[in-house]
């Protein structure tokens, strides 16, 4: 009788685990396995507690589980959350819970049944995923639809840590199956599971065609479920292709309600849909739809900084595609003075874009508007202003336009401090538009410049730097003392990057005949030793030996140094045509921000090092070529503002690597070749022929004997 | 607060206090049927059980919590981790299953060695009487060497599961002696 009453005395003291010496694991582990429900639901929130502020507390795994059987489901919740974070530090004691798995896969709450199939199909232990098959089946067929999302989106779970088992159970064709749900939460689920399968292997399911097959039911769908279902679905929709106007014309009718969703991805994904179906259709620019999607775009203004800054980058895409869209909306794109900077850089971007240049007072509005944005304090924000006006100005293009900006464009350098590098670099786009005619506006900049001390002090950018050496070049008249100025240039060669030392080439060598021949010589020597810019010391070597053939050259150097660049028509970058399609099929997602395709973004680019391995010379080449090609498209989208090489410029450039790598691969020019140019060939066949000496030993593959055979 | 009030309630007057009861045994031996015909009286169809089934149920105005630990060879390793704070074993032999009965004699004998189970009571269910060629009580209590357990409080019955008959007997049994010696 004492010794139950001291018994009892010792449980009635000992009430919450309290954190004794041997440490707070040990009370942990005690509470767990009191013989009082309650005290062992105390030590597992404690446990979860721990769990969270990011403790170690996984030694308790084989405690903890032996609470998942209780009936109480938040005790349930409670363990379950414990066994996901802890399942792949003890899989082989997983197995203990294998039972409860199973047995709560059939339990009669719903929420037990889900947490129970979830958990299984997303731990990632194989011992697991043997037992798998029973409850994964039953819960597709549940009569509960919250339980047959849950079991859906498990299907694609498994899929993705074990392809193969995933096929063997068959239950891909369940998935499908579940297509046809009367639910449309479990249709959005499925279509869900079933691109992230494609995804990860496109042979597994014919998702286009299960797209196609069920395009009503998605229609219909779409008005029932939630935001996060709607985008989905909305995704798949934007895949298919409707088969004739009449089908496109009642996808439109259908979709176009979601423009006035309040989510902003809904919306996005629904310009989305409707782009692809708009062409079918044939509308034209007056149609009602466009001034829907316009209204729709605008309403995204009013959202939080963030989400409008994936929208501005999302309307810059669209407005290459359809220019006309939001022209009537130009006020709503003001940057407003709260605005953050990147909002404010996109807004001004789309501003001169959405300007239309027969309009002269919206024109002259917009001037007045940037010259405000211009006298702010963040200096980002002047320098975009200020490159914005030459764009706008470049953009309307009549001259009284563009003297009016250059007035203004010379005022700001001349009140506004450390922006000369952003005035300038305007200032030279439009020369660069207007050409040689316009001698006022040429001696106003040149005198300005003119007036600078220490220009390689005053100038910091290398682009700023390359504008003035290009203007330098281009109306030597107007400057004194420009031997002094090149000098100054030519002393600090070395560290200038890579466009100022070409810009100083170009412009040496079209002075060379009024400059001294020594700085000529000394120019070329720097770029063809001391650089480690490619591209330099190419053109160096080109011009050095264009300048030193035999003969009478007077044409080809004549052509060096008089021929003028071609008038710019924009300073605006464009996408590709190619780059533009992908990137619209692709709007609202990341790659639309980033205005890169998803392929270049993640996948190619993992891929690119082990494809590299194994191939044949042959594969290299075309694997060559492509890159290329894909880098002129990248190009044209970062010419941002032109120099010396404007877009034409920039893709004959891209065009003669190309011929360039094209005479690297093929050996025949070399017999078709001038006698002038041998030398060079051959030279490069030398190289190369040093290159694969080596690797002769290894393998004598055809194209090394092809190459022995030559010489 | 009232989660402290009610536990220290619980405590002194020993309410809602369950007693760990574990069942062992080889695999096959009909572990998981007993726990159920304790639990709702009737047979089950039962499958494998990899991992545990655990249920709690009243008898004799006692709360017990019955865990029934699957007898596969790779999960026996894990019966060590359900030893603490248990009040009972109960091991069920397969009578039938002579050629292992010698298997189920070491797992019972290294499975009674455990220090925390030093207290428990064992109850030992010669199972499958209702099966042509199942051993005697004694039989099995002999194979299994019970009569060498010092200190220890035992009992063998002799049960058939399916039909019933035995279960109810030995738990009665158990009961007596866990409340004799552990409250």
């Amino acid at each position: 009788m004492e010794k139950k009453l001291k018994k009892l005395l010792q449980n009635a003291t000992r009430v919450a685990p309290k954190i004794s010496k041997k440490g707070e694991l040990f009370e942990l582990r005690n509470g767990l396995v009191s013989p009082y429900p309650q005290t062992r639901k105390d030590a597992i929130k404690k446990t979860i507690q721990q769990m969270t502020l990011g403790k170690d507390v996984s030694s308790l795994f084989p405690d903890i589980l032996k609470n998942i059987a209780a009936s109480d489901v938040e005790q349930k919740k409670l363990v379950y959350l414990y066994v996901m974070n802890y399942a792949e530090t003890h899989p082989e004691l997983c197995i203990l819970a294998v039972n409860t798995f199973v047995s709560d896969a059939q339990d009669t709450n719903p929420l037990v049944r889900c947490m129970a199939i979830r958990t299984m199909s997303m731990i990632r232990v194989d011992k697991i995923l043997e037992y798998v098959e029973i409850p994964l089946r039953k819960t597709l067929q549940d009569e509960n639809p919250y339980v047959r999302k849950t079991a859906v989106i498990c299907v694609a779970k498994l899929f993705a840590l074990n392809k193969e088992l995933c096929q063997e159970l068959g239950v891909l064709e369940d998935l499908i199956s579940a297509l046809e749900d009367s639910n449309p939460m479990v249709v959005a689920n499925t279509i869900a599971a079933l691109s992230d399968i494609y995804e990860s292997d496109p042979t597994v399911v014919q998702l286009p065609l299960l797209i196609q097959k069920h395009v009503s039911q998605f229609l219909l769908a779409l008005n029932e479920c939630t935001e996060w279902a709607r985008i989905v679905i909305l995704g798949a929709l934007a895949e298919y292709t409707a088969r004739d106007s009449i089908e496109a014309e009642e996808i439109i009718d259908r979709v176009t309600p979601h423009l006035q969703h309040v989510n902003a991805a809904v919306v996005l994904a629904s310009i989305k849909v409707l782009i692809k179906n708009l062409p079918l259709i044939q509308a034209n620019a007056e149609s009602p739809i466009f001034s829907k999607i316009s209204s729709a775009l605008v309403s995204l203004m009013s959202t939080p900084p963030e989400m409008q800054y994936v929208a501005l980058r999302n309307i810059r895409i669209i407005l290459q595609k359809y220019p006309q869209l939001l022209t009537r909306e130009l006020r709503i794109f003001y940057v407003k003075f709260n605005d953050p900077l990147y909002v404010k850089l996109e807004k001004i971007d789309i501003l001169v874009r959405l300007v239309d240049p027969s309009n002269l007072k919206q024109c002259t509005l917009l001037v007045a508007e940037l010259k405000e944005y211009a006298l702010e304090f963040e200096p980002e924000f002047v320098s975009r202003a200020i490159l914005a006006l030459s764009q706008l100005a470049v953009k309307y293009s009549e001259t009284k336009f563009v003297r009016k900006v250059l007035d203004i464009i010379v005022e700001l350098c001349k009140t506004r401090d450390s922006f000369q590098d952003d005035c300038l670099v305007a200032m030279c786009n439009l020369l660069r538009h207007t050409g040689s005619g316009e001698e006022d506006m040429v001696a106003q900049v040149c005198s300005l410049a003119q007036a600078w001390g220490s220009v390689d002090s005053l100038l910091q950018t290398d682009y700023a730097k390359c504008n003035y050496i290009w203007l330098l070049g281009q109306f030597p008249a107007r400057f004194n003392n420009i031997q002094q100025k090149i000098h100054n240039f030519l002393d600090s060669f070395t560290q200038e990057e890579s466009l100022t030392q070409i810009s100083l080439l170009i412009t040496v060598v079209r002075l060379h005949t009024s400059l001294p021949g020594s700085l000529l010589q000394e120019l070329l020597n720097l770029a063809t030793t001391s650089t480690n810019e490619v591209d330099v010391r190419d053109m160096a070597i080109m011009y050095w030996r264009c300048l030193s053939l035999e003969g009478s050259n007077d044409d080809l150097i004549n052509q060096l140094c008089n021929s003028s660049l071609p008038e710019i028509a924009t300073t605006l970058d464009t996408f590709s045509p190619e780059l533009l399609e992908t990137l619209l099929r692709e709007l609202s997602l990341l790659s639309s921000v980033y205005y890169k395709p998803v392929a270049t973004m993640t996948k190619f680019n993992a891929n690119r090092n082990d494809s590299l391995k194994g191939k044949h010379l042959d594969e290299l080449k075309f694997m060559a070529r492509d890159e290329i090609i894909k880098n002129m498209n990248e190009d044209h989208l970062l010419d941002f503002d032109d120099d010396s090489n404007s877009a034409i410029n920039a893709s004959a450039a891209n065009g003669s690597t190309l011929n360039d790598l094209n005479d690297l691969f093929d050996f025949t020019p070399a017999q078709q070749a001038s006698p002038e140019q041998r030398p060079v060939e051959e030279s490069m066949h030398k190289l190369s022929l040093h290159k694969n000496e080596p690797s002769q030993e290894h393998s004598k593959s055809s194209n090394t004997q092809d190459l022995l055979d030559l010489f | 607060m009232g989660n402290f009030f009610s536990s220290m309630f619980d405590r002194l007057w020993g309410v809602n206090k369950e007693l760990r009861i574990l069942i062992l045994g080889l695999d096959g031996a009909g572990k998981t049927t007993i726990l159920y015909r304790l639990q709702i009286g009737e047979v089950v169809t039962t499958k494998p059980t990899i991992g545990f089934n655990v249920e709690t149920l009243v008898y004799k105005n006692l709360k017990l919590n019955v865990w029934d630990l699957g007898g596969q060879t790779s999960i026996r390793p894990y019966w060590r981790c359900y030893y603490s704070n248990t009040a009972a074993v109960i091991f069920v032999v397969d009578s039938t299953d002579k050629d292992r009965m010698a298997t189920a004699s070491k797992e019972l004998h290294m499975m009674l060695q455990e220090e925390e189970l030093q207290d428990a009571a064992l109850l030992v269910f010669a199972n499958k009487q209702d099966q042509p060629g199942a051993l005697g009580a004694s039989e099995v209590s002999k194979q299994l060497s019970l009569v060498e357990l010092k200190d220890r409080s035992w009992s063998i019955v002799a049960s058939s599961a399916i039909k019933g008959e035995g279960v109810s007997e030995g738990l009665d049994w158990l009961i007596d002696v866990v409340r004799e010696e552990q409250l």
